[in-house]
């Protein structure tokens, strides 16, 4: 495969693996040294890299202090990241066997631990955004072996993902935590989500509108 | 940044950590172990089954809650022998209880899971609601399902435990004891007492009951021990509107028909957000606002009731009467909008006794000088009767009420309440409970004036969507399994009149004065005032037994509770017969473990609505070991052995308890005549087991008994009745109950027929108002009232109907009160103290001083239930503030947070009690000039934990819900404050089910034992403690810390005098204790009503 469709597929993929992995979990001392320290990363959260609070104190005293506390209201009291909550009628979340991104996940034979995940449902932004880097991920494999075919099926799959769901509800919901951040980490975060989904699902329409010919 | 492009995204590739690192790896493609196609499990279902059938309720199987976490079954197949890390199935054996957290008694199901039975293990994994409850259907509060919490409590008490030999009561030094000891010892003294034959020892022994939760066993007791010995908590905690109701209908309480009311009426938050019977009629009041109904809640505090309802009417508490009055007033002078008549006038005229009053002249008379009415009527008719009853009450205008209940600026809602109360007829439900009829001196008339309105439009008759009557809807048997003992008859009525629990002062009161009693243990003066008098009144009680009861903690003045109980010579033996450690165990002689909802044996009955059930709440343990084969070796211990057994510790419980404490031990040779009353007819040699007892009791519901004995499954057992209630839980007996008042009197011809006793016409003498009347020893009663020609059973009441005229009342001291009436101007105000709330509005002077409003329920805690619930500690932390009107706050510059220091005064006596400190939360939620703070806080005890000598774990006390405090008391001022917050204590037991308490993270209720520093204030005719106070605020000290109490208690006891003072007590002359037809617990002989007071 050529190299610039091999740079795009690994950018997805950790780009994904990042923003998962951010919005599921409350962000460790290790992980945010690793953005703080790597310019790529960081570029991505221009606001938390002129934060002055980053001045002040060091990263535990700021994940303790500020970050976690802006991730609890973000993600688990204030603001509801599950998609269940914002396409129901009724504003409820679907915890059950009938939440239409389980069965996906379960029609495609990935299993989401719920307890490991610390989420109440399957259509959890975290949880969708780690799908999309697993398909991400399954699609360079199939590249690399030159499975074409493969390929076009997981990048079918990961555009009526996005169609169907990621896009249906996530920007309304990342709008919500711009709105309601009060760190600049969680406001870049959001923006950096809202950015590339959007990116993204640009990307894999063209590819479906080029009806899958990869430039291998 | 919109939009960045695509190319900004690239550097993705370039992160120097990849992907792989930073993802969670939530996602695992592992495939199943083994195919589940075969199981009846799925992860999709498609439909949420809450309850399995009934018929499944012996071996229910369900997957493992915890490990539906892993992702279900899809990805790891269930677990087998060839497939270990499946999915784990519990099996089930779901056994119908009742909480016993409050009155309400909803329906639980215990999950019993008995995958490991043959180990010797059961667990109840959870509780559930129970579907086949008609009340409850299925649906719990907060309270219900925290019951695994109580029962899993890391500090239950694991066995009975005994005072320190040497040690005094409230060292804190406890030895165990096993239930036989226990029973040896307290039998012994019981016996002793008995033996002694005279007066004064009948009146010796106490069983003082905390909320009963259920219908009848606890009275048959004393009653089989031939004493008056009964006490209860009722007063405390509803006299007020118990005695409204007894005057108007002779019955306990109403009973309204929620779902089909036009209009519900709510004095309170009571029903509809938490106190009686909340849960079931919050959802039948749900159903009827679904349906279009409307709402109206009179409260001071914007409850989460007055938060939903269309209208909230925050008036001055304990002046609600004036406002009953001005809707009565218009009802009476007004027409409906196309004219008609708003009064049901048929209705009024049939069934309300207005023509004894007319009859009554001398009465009228003094109608004339009381100043109620200006001329004689005219003649006796009903007519002239609506014209004094228009006169009567046209003083309670609009403007005056405006002024009265300090409603100024809030006019507007007196109109809205009349748009909303015209149109609803006579479908209004209503529930005239607490807050107004407990928390004042007079608050009874607040429950005897709300129904006056109620009455007029014809909501009263009890019919659909109306207000019917509470023992029309209870059934209580649970004290009647008379026929599975060997005496086979209910045991007689005692001869003796116990006056600590019912004093001379209050003839009237409902009930047992006992939040009262250690000031009368203590007040020699008033012992030897009636001693001299005539009566017998022991000096001290020789064995004194709450039962679920914390008395110490719950009653005002808790020093003299204190003070008393530690009084040996005043309370000779105490042992509590408790589920939780308490702040009265803390001084009792013994303290004998006793079961939570799912570990007892109770019938209970709960009136929610207009149908007759009953509930049996079980010990869950023992019944699912018995269907499973487990056989007690002593069937009348069954439940104990269980619960040791099967891990829960040496908890008992009272109907197993009881008999055999009395068999055995009290009456072991039976010279008492006790003996038999609990001696098994089955086998004489032992007493009466659980399902022979329960059997006998519940087979005289008839339905019940034809259903159970013509069932396949149960016809053939021994026990039928006791085993359907076993495997069902509940039972209704009737449905749709409505006025059965004008039911037809059966009459054959030659015998009058009333609640299954023949009385034959020549022994039947008709009054000149209908009513029939038979001999009931010296007296007379009525059974039943002929209206119009017709025969009817009638009210409870003497008249036969409801009686707007209490003419007994006028007998029995108190003729100005007779009819329902409220001061009407100051003059008046100041003149009928006894109708005046010691919170009135008069009362409060300066900018500082409140009405406190403390007796509203938080919908999580229960009193003194709920400390030992993880899971309700945790959701009411915190929410125990007291609450300030905004702009009352901001006028004495108090903020949120603010400690202040909130100090008694009675203003009957000017008397100061003293303080505790609360945190200050501004709010609009409760009106001006009123404060709120529930009473339901403030837990305390003075060790962490006590070590038993040989035994090697320490004894956790209330660690999950209640601070460590530090308290002095001399005898005269207690103070206490909070030395230490929770901490946990190291769960030695029910570890798996306490996994989390490194999790504590909280510090305890923000609230004070307010209880301490409020003085008792006994209201002169209802007997009810007037919960209210007046304070005084003012910011805390710099050395003041929130929950601390200052309490000067000798202040406190010449309060109850002053209180006491109000009473009009049996004098010389009167020949009766009581009125003989008015309802009493566990009711004495007609000897022990007489009495003679001599003149000294």
């Amino acid at each position: 495969m050529n190299d610039e469709l091999k740079q795009e597929q690994i950018a997805r993929i950790n780009i994904y693996a990042l923003l998962s992995r951010l919005t599921m979990s409350e962000v460790d001392e290790g992980l945010l040294k690793s953005i703080e320290e790597d310019e790529n990363m960081l570029s991505f959260f221009p606001s938390y890299a002129k934060w002055k609070k980053r001045d002040e104190y060091d990263r535990k005293h700021l994940i303790e202090q500020y970050l976690n506390v802006d991730f609890t209201n973000l993600f688990l009291l204030h603001l509801i990241p599950y998609e269940s909550f914002y396409t129901r009628e009724d504003q409820m979340m679907e915890t059950g066997g009938d939440n239409p991104v389980q069965a996906i996940f379960n029609a495609f034979e990935f299993r989401v631990e719920l307890d490991k995940a610390r989420v109440m449902a399957a259509d959890h932004i975290g949880i969708e955004l780690e799908f999309m880097y697993e398909l991400c991920k399954a699609e360079l494999k199939a590249l690399e072996d030159g499975d074409l075919e493969m390929a076009k099926q997981l990048a079918q799959l990961q555009y009526g993902f996005m169609r169907d769901h990621i896009v249906e509800w996530m920007p309304m919901y990342l709008i919500n935590v711009k709105n309601e951040s009060g760190t600049a980490f969680y406001f870049d975060l959001a923006d950096f989500v809202l950015e590339f989904i959007m990116s993204d699902f640009q990307y894999l329409s063209d590819l479906k509108d080029k009806e899958y010919k990869y430039i291998v | 940044m919109y939009l960045q492009s695509r190319r900004t995204f690239l550097k993705g590739a370039a992160f120097t950590v990849a992907g792989a690192a930073i993802a969670n790896g939530v996602f695992a493609t592992d495939s199943v172990a083994e195919s589940v196609s075969d199981s009846k499990f799925t992860n999709t279902p498609d439909t949420i089954s809450f309850y399995p059938d009934i018929k499944e309720w012996d071996s229910f199987k369900e997957l493992d809650g915890t490990d539906w976490k892993r992702g279900g079954i899809n990805r790891h197949g269930v677990r087998s022998e060839s497939n270990p890390d499946g999915i784990q199935v519990n099996d089930y054996t779901i056994v119908p209880t009742v909480c016993s957290n409050c009155e309400a008694g909803c329906g639980l199901t215990a999950w019993v899971n008995k995958n490991e039975f043959e180990k010797g293990i059961l667990t109840v994994r959870k509780y559930m609601g129970n579907p086949l409850h008609t009340g409850s259907r299925g649906r719990n509060c907060a309270k219900g399902y925290a019951v695994t919490s109580q029962m899993y409590d890391p500090d239950r008490i694991p066995f009975p435990i005994k005072r320190a030999p040497g040690s005094k009561r409230g060292e804190g030094k406890w030895v165990r004891v096993t239930w036989d000891d226990a029973m040896e010892v307290i039998g012994k003294k019981m016996h002793d007492t008995l033996a002694k034959g005279d007066e004064v020892s009948k009146k010796q022994i106490m069983y003082h009951v905390g909320r009963p939760n259920e219908n009848g066993f606890g009275p048959r007791v004393p009653q089989s021990l031939g004493i008056d010995g009964y006490n209860s908590h009722t007063n405390i905690c509803s006299a007020g509107a118990r005695e409204g109701t007894i005057q108007w209908a002779n019955d306990d309480r109403n009973s309204p028909d929620w779902a089909n009311a036009n209009l519900i009426f709510l004095q309170s938050s009571h029903a509809a957000d938490a106190g009686h019977y909340f849960q079931q009629s919050a959802g039948l009041i749900a159903e009827a606002r679904k349906r279009g109904s409307k709402m109206v809640v009179i409260d001071p505090r914007m409850s989460n009731s007055a938060g939903i309802a269309d209208l909230w009417i925050p008036a001055w508490p304990g002046t609600e009467a004036a406002l009953y009055l001005y809707l009565a007033n218009r009802i009476l002078n007004e027409n409906k909008k196309d004219g008609s008549a708003i009064v049901d006038h048929k209705y009024v005229k049939e069934w309300l006794n207005w023509d004894r009053l007319m009859a009554n002249k001398d009465y009228l008379k003094k109608m004339i000088g009381y100043g109620y009415i200006s001329k004689m009527p005219k003649d006796d008719s009903y007519e002239s009767f609506i014209e004094l009853a228009k006169e009567l009450y046209s003083p309670y205008t609009k403007e005056f009420v405006v002024k009265e209940c300090k409603l100024e600026g809030m006019e507007y809602k007196l109109d809205e309440l009349w748009e909303l109360f015209v149109p609803a007829g006579a479908k209004i439900a209503s529930y005239l409970w607490r807050a107004g009829a407990i928390g004042h001196r007079g608050g009874w008339m607040n429950t005897r004036a709300g129904f006056l309105p109620l009455a007029l439009v014809g909501a009263m008759r009890g019919d659909i969507g109306g207000v019917g009557m509470h023992h029309w809807h209870e059934i209580s048997v649970a004290g009647k399994g008379d026929k599975a003992t060997v005496a086979g008859k209910h045991p007689s009525k005692t001869d003796a009149w116990n006056e600590i629990a019912w004093p001379p002062e209050y003839p009237i009161s409902t009930y047992e004065m006992g939040f009262m009693m250690p000031q009368m243990m203590m007040d020699d003066e008033w012992h030897n005032k009636w001693t001299e008098k005539g009566l017998k009144i022991p000096k001290s009680i020789a064995v004194y037994v709450p039962r679920m009861h914390n008395p110490l903690w719950i009653n005002p003045d808790g020093f003299r509770w204190m003070e008393a109980l530690k009084r040996e010579d005043k309370f000779e033996l105490t042992f509590n017969l408790s589920p939780t450690w308490s702040e009265t165990n803390w001084y009792c002689d013994y303290v004998l473990p006793v079961g939570l909802a799912g570990e007892r044996n109770d019938q209970q009955s709960t009136p929610s609505k207009p149908e007759q059930r009953i509930e049996f709440r079980q010990a869950v343990l023992r019944v699912a070991a018995e269907k499973s084969g487990w056989k007690a070796k002593d069937p009348t211990r069954a439940t104990l052995e269980a619960h040791m057994k099967y891990g829960l510790g040496e908890v008992w419980e009272e109907s197993e308890f009881w008999p055999n404490l009395i068999f055995h031990h009290v009456d072991k040779d039976g010279k008492l005549g006790i003996r038999d009353y609990w001696a098994s007819k089955k086998d004489p040699s032992r007493c009466v087991s659980v399902p022979e007892y329960f059997d006998a009791a519940l087979s005289l519901l008839p339905r019940l008994k034809a259903a159970a004995t013509s069932d396949s499954r149960y016809k053939n057992e021994e026990y039928p009745v006791y085993s359907y209630i076993r495997d069902h839980g509940a039972w209704t007996e009737k449905t749709n109950v409505y006025k059965p008042q004008e039911e037809e009197l059966e009459f054959d011809g030659t015998h009058y027929i009333a609640h299954g006793h023949k009385h034959h016409k020549d022994e039947v003498r008709k009054d000149e108002f209908g009513a029939l009347w038979v001999k009931d020893g010296e007296l007379e009663k009525s059974i039943g009232i002929d209206v119009d020609g017709k025969l009817h059973e009638g009210f409870h009441t003497l008249s036969k109907k409801l009686e707007f005229f209490s003419e007994w009342l006028t007998e029995w001291k108190w003729p100005e009160y007779a009819v329902p009436i409220y001061p009407r101007n100051d003059a008046e105000n100041d003149k009928m103290v006894e109708l005046v709330t010691q919170v009135h509005h008069k009362y409060m002077k300066a900018d500082n001083e409140f009405a406190l409003n403390t007796i509203y329920r938080l919908p999580y805690n229960i009193h003194t239930r709920s400390v030992n619930s993880k899971h309700l500690m945790e959701i009411s932390q915190n929410h125990n503030p007291v609450w300030i009107y905004t702009k009352d706050a901001e006028k004495l510059g108090i903020k949120r947070g603010d400690a202040i220091k909130v100090q008694i005064e009675d203003t009957l006596s000017g008397i100061k009690s003293g303080y505790f400190i609360a945190m200050a939360v501004p709010t609009e939620a409760t009106r001006p000039g009123v404060l709120a703070c529930s009473h339901h806080a403030g837990r305390w005890k003075l060790q962490n934990s006590v070590d038993i000598p040989g035994f090697e774990h320490s004894l956790g006390i209330m660690s999950l819900g209640s601070p460590k405090v530090s308290m002095t008391n001399d005898g005269k001022v207690g103070t206490m404050t909070t030395t230490e917050g929770i901490k946990p204590h190291k769960a030695w037991q029910f570890k798996e089910y306490n996994r989390d308490l490194d999790d504590i993270w909280w510090n305890g209720l923000s609230g004070a034992w307010q209880n301490a520093v409020a003085p008792v204030h006994p209201d002169p005719v209802a007997g009810n403690h007037g919960w209210h106070q007046k304070v005084i605020i003012s910011k805390a000290g710099a050395n003041d810390k929130i929950g601390d109490i200052h309490v000067n208690y000798e202040n406190n006891f010449k309060v109850y005098k002053a209180w006491q003072a109000l009473a009009r007590p049996l004098t010389v002359g009167d020949q009766w204790r009581r009125p003989y037809h008015i309802k009493r617990p566990v009711k004495p002989s007609q000897k022990a009503y007489k009495v003679e007071i001599k003149d000294v």
